[in-house]
C-alpha cells in the first residue's frame, strides 16, 4: 500500500537539476525554452530547479571540463536516493567539438558517474529533450525507489 | 561574512561561484570566480583550416552563437580583401537581428525569473517562440545555426518563408508593447530595479563595460554604427540611456527589439538579388574585426598562413560586463536578491567569458591576454 502510493507520487513530482559540465550552453537555453508556455514542462510534473540536493533527475550538459571532474561526483552524491542521471546533448555523450586535440574536455561523462539515458544532438530539440526525460524519469525512478527499499 | 553562491545553484543558470561580501543583508562587495566551462577553443583553432573552426566559434556560446561564425568569416574575409555580395549582407544582418532578439527576450526573462516575477518570465519565454521558429524557417536550426561561410552564407532563402518571418515580426511587433508597459509602469518592479546596482559612465568607461549595460550608463557606442552593411544601407540609430542602474539595463534592451523588427523589416523589403556566396581566396596574414553581439563588443584575432590558423584569440563582451558587475554594480547593494537581480540584468553569459589564468610563481596572478602570450 505504502509502496504503491510512493510510486504514484514519484511519478508525478519530478524535480530537474540542470548542471552545465562545460558546453557552449546551447542545451541549457534549450532546457529553458522548456519551460515556456508551448511546451509547458510543469504539466507533465517535472519542476526545473538548479538544486542537486532536492533533485530526482540530474540533466548533465557539457563535456566535463578540468574544474568538473570532481565536483560531478561530488554533486551526484549530494541528490537523494532515488535519481537518475540523463546526458543531454553530443558533449557529454563524445565531447562534441570540444574533444579533439588541444581542448580541455574529459567526455563522456559516463567515466564520472552512472548515466541512465542519452539524448544526442547538438543541441537537441526541446521536444526530444522532454520525451527523454518523460520516457525514463516516471518509471526508472519508481523502479530504482523499490530496489533500494 | 563572505556569502558564497555557486557554482550549481537556483539561483544561476550556469556554472559560477558569487562570493558576496555581506554585513547582515547589505551586500558590501562582491567577487566572482569562473573558469568551469574553460574547454580550449583557441587552442583547438590552431592549425585547422577555417572550414573546421568555424564549428568552433559557432560553440563559443550557444545564446548567441550566431555573431561568433559572422566575426568569423569576417575576419577571414577581411584578411584577404574581400567582401560577401549584398545579398548575403543583408541576409547576415536578418539573421543577426533575429538573434539579437531572441537573446534579448531570454536576457529580460532571466531578470524576471531572479527576481521571481513568473508571469513576466512565461510571457517573455512565450514570446520568444515565435522568434526562434523564423530562425528555424531561416537556416533550419533553432541554435547553432551553421549559416555562415567565408564568402557568403550558405543557404538562399525563399519568398514564402520571408513573408512568414515579416508576419512574425508584425505579431511580436503589436504583441510586445504590452508586456513592456506592464515592466515600465509595475510599481513592484520599479522598487526592485529602479536605483539598484548603479553603474555611472565614468565607472563604466573604467570596466569597459559594453553592449547594452554600458549603453544603459550613457556610452553612446554600438559597433553596428560603423558596420559597412548597417552604414551604408540601413537606417540605423544607437538606442542608449542615462541612469545606470537595473531597470536601464533592462529597458534598454526592450527598447532595441523594436528597433532590431524595424532593420528586419527594412531588410526584407530590400533584399537584393543577387549571389549568396563567393569564392574567396583566403589571404596570409592577421586579421582582427569587431562586430557587436548581443550583449557587446566580440572581437576576432586571426593569423593565418592561407590555409591553416596559426594563432586564434577571441574576445567575448560578458567578461568586461560581468567584471563590471562585481566591481562596481555590486557594491553597497540593500539585500542580497538585489544583489542577485543585478547580477541577472548585466545577462551574463558565462560559457563565453572562460579564459586561462597563467600564475607566475613570484609574481602572483597575472591577467591572460590572448593565445599570443604563449611563448
Ligand atoms: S551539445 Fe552542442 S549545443 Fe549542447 S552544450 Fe554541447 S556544443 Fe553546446
Amino acid at each position: 500500500m505504502l509502496d504503491a502510493l510512493k510510486d504514484i507520487i514519484r511519478k508525478s513530482s519530478i524535480h530537474v537539476c540542470l548542471v552545465n559540465s562545460g558546453g557552449c550552453n546551447g542545451c541549457d537555453i534549450e532546457v529553458v525554452a522548456l519551460l515556456s508556455p508551448r511546451y509547458d514542462l510543469e504539466q507533465y510534473g517535472i519542476y526545473v530547479h538548479n538544486n542537486p540536493r532536492e533533485a530526482d533527475v540530474i540533466l548533465v550538459t557539457g563535456a566535463v571540463t578540468e574544474q568538473w571532474k570532481e565536483n560531478l561526483r561530488r554533486i551526484y552524491t549530494k541528490a537523494p536516493e532515488p535519481k537518475i542521471v540523463v546526458a543531454l546533448g553530443n558533449c557529454p555523450i563524445s565531447g562534441d567539438v570540444f574533444n579533439q586535440e588541444g581542448g580541455c574536455v574529459n567526455a563522456p561523462v559516463s567515466d564520472f558517474i552512472p548515466v541512465d539515458a542519452e539524448v544526442s544532438g547538438c543541441p537537441p530539440r526541446p521536444s526530444e529533450i522532454l520525451e527523454a526525460i518523460l520516457a525514463v524519469a516516471p518509471g526508472a525512478i519508481a523502479a530504482k525507489g523499490r530496489q533500494k527499499e | 561574512m563572505i556569502l558564497p553562491i555557486g557554482p550549481i545553484h537556483p539561483a544561476l543558470k550556469e556554472p559560477l561561484r558569487l562570493k558576496l561580501k555581506t554585513q547582515g543583508e547589505r551586500v558590501i562587495s562582491a567577487e566572482i570566480d569562473y573558469g568551469y566551462v574553460h574547454r580550449g577553443i583557441e587552442r583547438i583553432m590552431v592549425g585547422k583550416t577555417w572550414q573546421k573552426s568555424i564549428y568552433l566559434a559557432e560553440r563559443v556560446c550557444g545564446i548567441c552563437s550566431y555573431i561568433h561564425t559572422q566575426t568569423f568569416a569576417e575576419t577571414f574575409e577581411k584578411i584577404s580583401d574581400e567582401r560577401a555580395p549584398l545579398r548575403a549582407q543583408y541576409l547576415r544582418v536578418l539573421t543577426n537581428e533575429l538573434d539579437r532578439i531572441q537573446s534579448h527576450l531570454l536576457a529580460n526573462s532571466t531578470f524576471f525569473k531572479a527576481v521571481e516575477h513568473e508571469t513576466l518570465f512565461m510571457y517573455m519565454l512565450h514570446l520568444r517562440e515565435p522568434v526562434m521558429d523564423a530562425i528555424e524557417l531561416l537556416t533550419g536550426n533553432r541554435v547553432n545555426m551553421g549559416w555562415n561561410v567565408v564568402g557568403g552564407v550558405r543557404m538562399d532563402v525563399k519568398d514564402v518563408h520571408l513573408q512568414q518571418i515579416m508576419t512574425i515580426m508584425n505579431k511580436l511587433e503589436v504583441e510586445y508593447q504590452k508586456y513592456v508597459e506592464m515592466y515600465e509602469q509595475g510599481p513592484l518592479m520599479g522598487l526592485r530595479s529602479k536605483k539598484v546596482g548603479r553603474m555611472t559612465k565614468e565607472e563604466a568607461i573604467k570596466a569597459r563595460a559594453v553592449g547594452p549595460i554600458g549603453r544603459a550608463s550613457g556610452l553612446k557606442h554600438d559597433l553596428r554604427e560603423d558596420h559597412h552593411t548597417y552604414r551604408d544601407n540601413l537606417d540605423f540609430k544607437v538606442i542608449w540611456r542615462k541612469e545606470g542602474d537595473t531597470f536601464a539595463r533592462n529597458m534598454n534592451r526592450f527598447d532595441e527589439i523594436p528597433q532590431s523588427i524595424s532593420l528586419i523589416k527594412q531588410v526584407i523589403e530590400n533584399l537584393p538579388e543577387g549571389d549568396i556566396r563567393k569564392k574567396v581566396e583566403i589571404g596570409a596574414g592577421f586579421g582582427e574585426w569587431r562586430n557587436e553581439a548581443p550583449r557587446g563588443e566580440v572581437t576576432y584575432m586571426i593569423e593565418t598562413n592561407g590555409n591553416l590558423i596559426n594563432n586564434a584569440s577571441i574576445r567575448t563582451p560578458s567578461i568586461m560586463n560581468i567584471d563590471a558587475c562585481a566591481k562596481y554594480m555590486l557594491k553597497d547593494v540593500a539585500t542580497v536578491s538585489d544583489a542577485i537581480a543585478a547580477y541577472a540584468s548585466v545577462d551574463p553569459c558565462i560559457a563565453c567569458v572562460e579564459r586561462v589564468v597563467i600564475v607566475d610563481e613570484k609574481g602572483g596572478e597575472k591577467q591572460f591576454q590572448g593565445i599570443f602570450d604563449i611563448k
